[in-house]
């Protein structure tokens, strides 16, 4: 990886850390909130032809940083990024930081460095996925990520407060708005009717460190928590949605912080270059193989590891949908200590994790192996519950619609038929039946809808009459998709015709959806809470302790598809 | 008369036909048989024409985005059965119901069943066929699963039509015999003498009968079809003569109910019955009389209140000193049933009859009819029945 995207991801993890323990005695276990602002200007170099002379500002908006001791900090990140080949000319630092009036000390700090046009380019989408794995699991803090080359401005934002989210311990929660996983415009909208991603938290296991790669001195414990999901949500009803066609995996340490960069070398995820090491795949019917072909230029947040699932033998004669559902493994790494953790511990334990996570995890490869199998087979089997309940529902309205169709088609009563057709406005029987089915399957869909445990407002809004909240929700839930598919989309709003090439006409910078009311966003927030697994947790927010009972109840919705139901 | 003279003296029959003249007086000032309520026999044109308006509604609900549902009475539900004792069991008219939802997971399926067999009656009616409830389910076993849903569902929607089972086109399969003083016609044509030596099987098409002509002074409705067997072989027919006798083997089937009900439509002759002295015998026996929850809403078809108790009665066991070797405890769930019966709404006009089950059950035995055996072989064809008859000793 280059010096600009390397030297800015590991600032930002600095600053990251050094930002939670400052905070740590305030508000322990809350989400860390506050805004960042990455700045990237480039010119052409005077020195240099074909070169980009590039001024990286890393700036916050508030006083999260005070207390931080430049001296020691630049040591340190120098110690980081000594290896990397661009030259890095840090401020002094005097001009590092200055004091406004308010007392309060924003924290800035510039550097230098020459590249190349297409190492920039490089940089600036590996800062952008970064920035990405970052709001996803901490999703209050908010980075404004502008580059400016030549003159040419463009800015994205990088937020996730006001989206659905799922806390996890120790500060960190998952966003579980599926279109930060998976692209929206391949699912039609009268299919996707559910927005979230509904993880399943595996059980935590504790990592031992090799022999070889200990020394550190750490006074407490890496704790891996595996969580997996389906993206999207498996009770869409849609043909499409039957088969997983990729896996893609997560991997976090503490804080939140990503282990892995974009195109770095890879030691650190080689043990996943093995399918099989950790997940039995053939349990679940599954070939998976790697897949090699990361886009880093996309809107969704790119897995440090990639599955690719291919079909068996008995898809061939099925229509070769690609687009198939994705398994979310998300493996979140945390160290936990009985002692107050102190930062370089922290930072050292960021560093040992993504030098030496192989290594770790093949020490502890058999409960490793076991979590994360267990994990996954929960999500699976709840695929596979959905896939079986769909399948009966798919029957059952088939039964329906032949039987409407037999009925219809064989009545001599000319009036009868005239009205049926009339009445789904259809104009021979071909698209009467086309009809009829698309009906039954909408006005099924929509029940599901309502039973859906994603719906924000089932969550917010007190206990109502059932029969009056089912009437309403039936109109709310689809108006909240809206609301949730326009205003409130990912924060990394991409600028139309953003110019990271050269050469590329003028474009123009805006913020994302910033347009919520106050009461609007906190009306759509919503934080299912699952109870904290780790062993020496911290307060985790709002609803701590508790499962995700809503899940949990759609989970068991979907059992009575498969259950005889009573005689009529 | 058509048939040749047999049997006991003009005498005999005595108190059965004083019983028959108390049951025309009754009839008479009741004003008749009672009004057929719930389902009526229907064209075909009306039962095409109801199918047509449920798809009708189930298209309109599409239309306006709603999941389209069946509103079914609840048949197996005691809140929605009245007593009468003229008719006997049968569901009140604004009854509770249930929704079979096309968008309920629970129910979906059922509700496709629905739309399927009411396809599949559809059919028939307009070819003007006929199928029974197994022809149905062996269209498409797999999807039924099992022969209970397909019963079910049919009674649901003969229920839901307020139309018979037969206007729908399908048979009930029959198990029942027939036996003795009794000629008809089929609807086909076939002529029917149930005076021959082995017994008739029950017709398949009761509403189809005619032309029916006896002399019967009485029709016994015998629960075992072993012991109808017994009363066959020991010539009861002829020797009781003119008389009729009938079984359902067991719990009757459709048609056996029906045979019997028009049989007492038809003639008016006394009914009795001839069950163990057990709860499953006078469970058996309150079919007949009074119908059961399950086809309740047909009991204006099926129901013939004017049945009595001849035996096994429990007051019998004592009386006859049959042996205590010969009778058999109690299970727990036959104290259940019995329990169950003596809470029924019909028992409560029955003081005889409550009686007799009171002494059942304060002994904790039961017997069967097999048990008079232990007296003599053909005691039951030769003494018991006889006496029973010619001095009233029913209930």
């Amino acid at each position: 990886m280059e010096g600009t995207a390397a030297a800015v991801c590991e600032i930002l993890k600095y600053l990251i850390i050094h930002w939670k323990c400052e905070t740590a005695e305030v508000s322990k276990g809350a989400l860390l909130e506050g805004q960042l602002v990455i700045s990237i200007e480039a010119l052409n170099s005077k020195h240099q032809a074909n070169t980009l002379h590039c001024v990286t500002t890393i700036a916050s908006a508030g006083s999260i940083y005070g207390g931080l001791v430049l001296k020691k900090f630049l040591k340190e990140i120098q110690s980081i990024l000594h290896g990397f080949s661009a030259k890095l000319n840090w401020t002094s630092e005097e001009a590092s930081y200055s004091q406004d009036t308010s007392g309060v000390t924003p924290f800035q700090m510039i550097f230098e460095v020459d590249e190349k046009p297409k190492t920039l380019m490089t940089d600036c989408l590996i800062i952008k996925n970064f920035l990405h794995k970052i709001i996803i699991v901490l999703p209050k803090i908010r980075f404004n990520f502008s580059v400016k080359v030549n003159g040419i401005f463009s800015m994205e934002i990088f937020e996730a407060e006001n989206e659905p989210t799922l806390n996890l311990s120790n500060g960190i929660a998952l966003v579980v708005n599926y279109q930060h996983y998976v692209s929206a415009p391949k699912f039609g909208t009268t299919e996707l009717l559910c927005s979230r991603i509904h993880p399943v938290l595996g059980h935590p296991v504790v990592l031992f460190i090799p022999d070889d790669v200990a020394g550190m001195g750490l006074l407490g414990e890496l704790i891996l928590t595996p969580a997996a999901a389906l993206c999207p949500c498996p009770k869409v009803f849609s043909n499409q949605l039957n088969r997983i066609s990729s896996i893609s995996i997560f991997l976090y340490g503490p804080l939140g912080l990503p282990l892995i960069l974009p195109s770095q070398e890879q030691p650190t995820a080689a043990i996943f270059k093995d399918t099989s090491y950790f997940i039995d795949w053939k349990k679940y019917h599954l070939c998976v193989v790697p897949n090699l072909d990361l886009n880093l230029d996309g809107d969704l947040v790119l897995p440090d590891v990639s599955y690719q699932v291919e079909s068996s033998e008995g898809d061939q004669s099925q229509n070769m949908d690609p687009q198939g559902q994705t398994l979310l493994l998300f493996l979140f790494v945390d160290f936990h200590s009985r002692f107050p953790v102190q930062q370089m511990e922290l930072w050292g334990v960021q560093t040992l994790l993504t030098t030496h996570l192989s290594a770790i995890f093949m020490e502890s490869h058999s409960a490793v192996q076991d979590s994360i199998q267990i994990t996954v087979g929960q999500v699976l089997e709840h695929h596979h519950q959905a896939v079986k309940a769909h399948q009966k529902l798919q029957a059952s309205l088939s039964v329906a619609v032949n039987s409407i169709m037999s009925i219809m088609t064989g009545s001599t009563s000319s009036s009868f038929r005239k009205i049926c057709l009339q009445t789904l406005q259809a104009t021979d029987t071909q698209e009467f039946r086309t009809k009829l089915h698309k009906s039954f399957h909408e006005t099924t869909q929509h029940r599901f809808l309502h039973h859906c445990s994603c719906e924000v407002k089932q969550q917010l809004l007190p206990e109502r009459d059932d029969a009056e909240q089912s009437t309403e929700d039936a109109h709310e839930n689809s108006s909240l998709e809206l609301l949730a598919g326009t205003s409130g989309q990912v924060g990394n709003k991409r600028l139309k015709g953003s110019s990271l090439h050269q050469g590329v006409e003028e474009t123009r910078a805006f913020r994302s959806a910033g347009a919520l009311s106050p009461s609007e966003a906190a009306r759509r927030r919503a934080e299912a809470t699952v109870s904290p697994l780790t062993p020496s947790r911290s307060r985790t927010g709002p609803g701590s302790g508790l499962e995700d009972a809503l899940w949990l109840q759609e989970v068991s919705n979907l059992s009575e598809w498969l259950s005889p139901g009573p005689r009529p | 008369m058509a048939f040749a003279p047999s049997g006991p003296e003009a005498s005999f029959f005595e108190v059965l036909d004083q019983h028959r003249a108390s049951l025309l007086a009754t009839l008479r000032r009741g004003g008749g048989e009672p009004a057929g309520g719930g389902t009526r026999l229907a064209s075909s044109s009306e039962v095409l024409a109801s199918i047509e308006n449920i798809i009708q509604d189930v298209i309109t609900s599409l239309a306006r985005n709603e999941a389209p549902a069946f509103t079914i009475d609840n048949r197996s539900s005691w809140e929605n059965i009245k007593f009468e004792d003229s008719v006997g069991l049968h569901m009140i008219s604004h009854c509770t119901t249930r929704k079979i939802k096309s968008d309920s997971p629970k129910s979906v399926k059922n509700f496709a069943l629905i739309l399927k067999i009411l396809s599949t009656i559809y059919k028939l009616v307009q070819s003007n066929t006929y199928a029974t409830k197994r022809d149905i389910y062996y269209t498409d076993s797999q999807l039924f699963g099992n022969q209970t849903v397909v019963d079910n569902i049919i009674n649901d929607i003969s229920c839901m039509l307020k139309v018979p089972r037969r206007s729908l086109h399908i048979l009930s399969t029959s198990k029942g015999l027939i036996a003795g003083n009794l000629r008809y016609i089929e609807e086909d044509g076939t002529k029917v003498n149930c005076t021959c030596a082995t017994a008739v099987p029950v017709s398949s098409n009761i509403q189809g009968i005619r032309n029916l002509i006896t002399d019967a002074k009485f029709l016994l409705i015998v629960e075992k079809d072993a012991t109808f067997q017994r009363l066959l072989d020991d010539n009861f027919c002829n020797k009781m003569s003119p008389c009729i006798m009938v079984t359902g083997k067991g719990v009757p089937d459709l048609n056996t109910r029906l045979l019997v009900k028009k049989l007492w439509d038809t003639f008016h002759i006394p009914v009795f019955s001839l069950v163990d002295a057990d709860p499953h015998g006078i469970e058996i026996m309150c079919i007949y009389k009074y119908g059961s929850m399950a086809m309740s809403f047909e009991a204006h078809n099926l129901t013939v209140p004017a049945i009595r108790w001849l035996g096994l009665l429990p007051s019998d066991i004592k009386r006859l000193n049959i042996p205590k070797s010969t009778l058999i405890p109690m299970t727990k769930r036959d104290q259940m049933k019995l329990d169950s019966i003596l809470k029924r709404p019909y028992v409560t006009c029955q003081p005889f009859w409550r009686k007799e089950m009171e002494i059942m059950g304060d002994s904790k035995m039961k017997a069967e009819i097999q048990a008079l055996t232990f007296l003599s072989s053909d005691y039951l064809s030769r003494v018991y029945l006889p006496n029973k008859l010619k001095f009233g000793g029913w209930i």
